[in-house]
């Protein structure tokens, strides 16, 4: 039950996340502002916390192959980036103290990682030609900003995903 | 709890062959390759139907609300398409002639033409959602005809080339992206005569295509209008690319580079048209 439930929002986070490429870029005063959501590696890193490993591992695996298939100009990028962040989700939360204020800084702080290591792979392999500067400013944190506004959304989201296999494991 | 220590204990080991999956997998993905594995097109499809579901409800609003603003400016648009209607008959009657006095000229010099093709229309599905390599995917696949290396563009202008194809959709990338152009050939035209470069890559600071390799002789202007020139694998010849807007002399001075501005928006793409080129030019 609660695996169909992570599985539906998943699909719903990842459409959502791919849907704001109608808005994105954004032209600023002539330059070209990149909003970019990461809703669906924000969930599974959340669940990692809520749901436990074993199931935001599973999920890692499952999206990160969706979207390697489906979008990825290069395989591997996005599971290996997501395996790969859940395991350090897990190390990160050895040291912080469990509270949403520390759980968000943590998450997003992931998702600048993952944005940078997406950035670093492209680069290295001349795919794309952005400046660190203008990457940084133009790009690094506006979605930094927007990620942060959609995680209160998802911190709830997460939290109430998570209590579907307690609730249904009471009514047996 | 057993998976946490088994994290623990071979935690450097999987993070380390994982990296090596990774590179492996770039590699494989680099590749030119001129099929797509069954394996990728039944991921691809399976996430495709998801996607189209997903979409059916939220594409239902979207309509109602376009519906409403658009028939406020209905009335103002149908006068001006009615203006332009008025020439068509002429145009089409224009055109026919022309393809036929075309016809009966190629047919008597017995030669095919690599301008024919033929178009697929289809609607983007999904952007990627990263930002980072401009791609798309499309609602047409290997049923409705197409197949990989073929040229998409919108009603502006050529926009990017089928990389995968599945069963029910395809995946395009952008030929903004530094991937998909492997040295495109193409064709600049000035004053009538036609010169030949190759795509080098995307610069993003000033959005335009870099075209290197130009000769010198023709000396190129801004305004200059820049084709496919029909010599890169199964792209017809004469799909409007975009136009010059900067010419400079490349660091030896034998050839030139012109920096050209793509007719379509990358942004903003909604309906795309695959060409087919007639299959009797590429035999040879």
């Amino acid at each position: 039950m609660q695996m169909i439930v992570i599985f539906i929002a998943g699909i719903v986070l990842m459409y959502l996340d791919m849907s704001f490429t109608g808005f994105s870029p954004v032209m600023m005063f002539g330059v070209e502002v990149y909003f970019v959501p990461k809703l669906l590696f924000m969930y599974i890193l959340l669940l990692t916390i809520y749901a436990g490993p074993r199931i935001s591992m599973f999920f890692a695996v499952l999206f990160g192959i969706m979207l390697d298939v489906y979008i990825g100009s290069l395989y591997g990028i996005h599971i290996f980036g997501f395996i790969a962040f859940v395991i350090f989700m897990q190390t990160a939360f050895r040291v912080f103290y469990r509270d949403f204020v520390a759980m968000a800084f943590v998450v997003l702080l992931n998702t600048f990682l993952f944005d940078l290591y997406q950035y670093a792979v492209y680069s290295v392999l001349d795919l794309i030609s952005m400046p660190i500067f203008d990457y940084v400013a133009l790009r690094a944190v506006p979605s930094v900003m927007i990620n942060a506004l959609f995680f209160v959304v998802l911190y709830v989201l997460a939290v109430q995903t998570a209590k579907v296999r307690k609730e249904f494991r009471r009514t047996n | 709890m057993r998976v946490t220590k088994f994290f623990n204990r071979n935690r450097m080991l999987i993070v380390l062959f994982g990296i090596v999956v990774l590179i492996a997998l770039i590699g494989f993905s680099l590749t030119d390759r001129d099929s797509t594995t069954k394996a990728e097109q039944f991921t691809g499809d399976s996430v495709a139907v998801t996607q189209k579901a997903v979409n059916a409800p939220f594409g239902f609003i979207g309509n109602i609300f376009s519906d409403i603003i658009g028939s406020f400016s209905a009335l103002e648009e149908n006068e001006k398409l009615k203006e332009q209607l008025d020439m068509l008959p002429q145009l089409q009657a224009d055109n026919e002639r022309l393809a036929e006095e075309n016809e009966s000229l190629r047919e008597s010099l017995d030669v095919s033409s690599n301008m024919d093709y033929e178009t697929i229309n289809a609607s983007v599905i999904s952007r990627s959602p990263d930002q980072w390599l401009d791609s798309f995917t499309i609602d047409k696949g290997e049923k409705d005809g197409i197949e990989e290396g073929m040229a998409v563009s919108t009603s502006e202008g050529l926009i990017g080339i089928v990389t995968r194809v599945n069963g029910n959709s395809s995946f395009i990338e952008m030929i903004s992206t530094n991937a998909s152009q492997n040295n495109m050939s193409v064709e600049v035209r000035h004053d009538g005569e036609a010169v030949y470069g190759n795509i080098r890559n995307f610069d993003t600071e000033n959005n335009a295509l870099v075209v290197e390799n130009i000769k010198s002789q023709v000396k190129l202007e801004t305004g200059d209008e820049v084709y496919t020139s029909g010599l890169t694998g199964a792209f017809p010849e004469g799909i409007v690319i975009g136009t010059v807007v900067e010419v400079e002399n490349d660091e030896y001075g034998l050839s030139q580079n012109a920096h050209v501005q793509m007719n379509s928006d990358l942004n903003d793409v909604d309906t795309v048209f695959v060409l087919k080129r007639d299959p009797e030019s590429l035999e040879d």
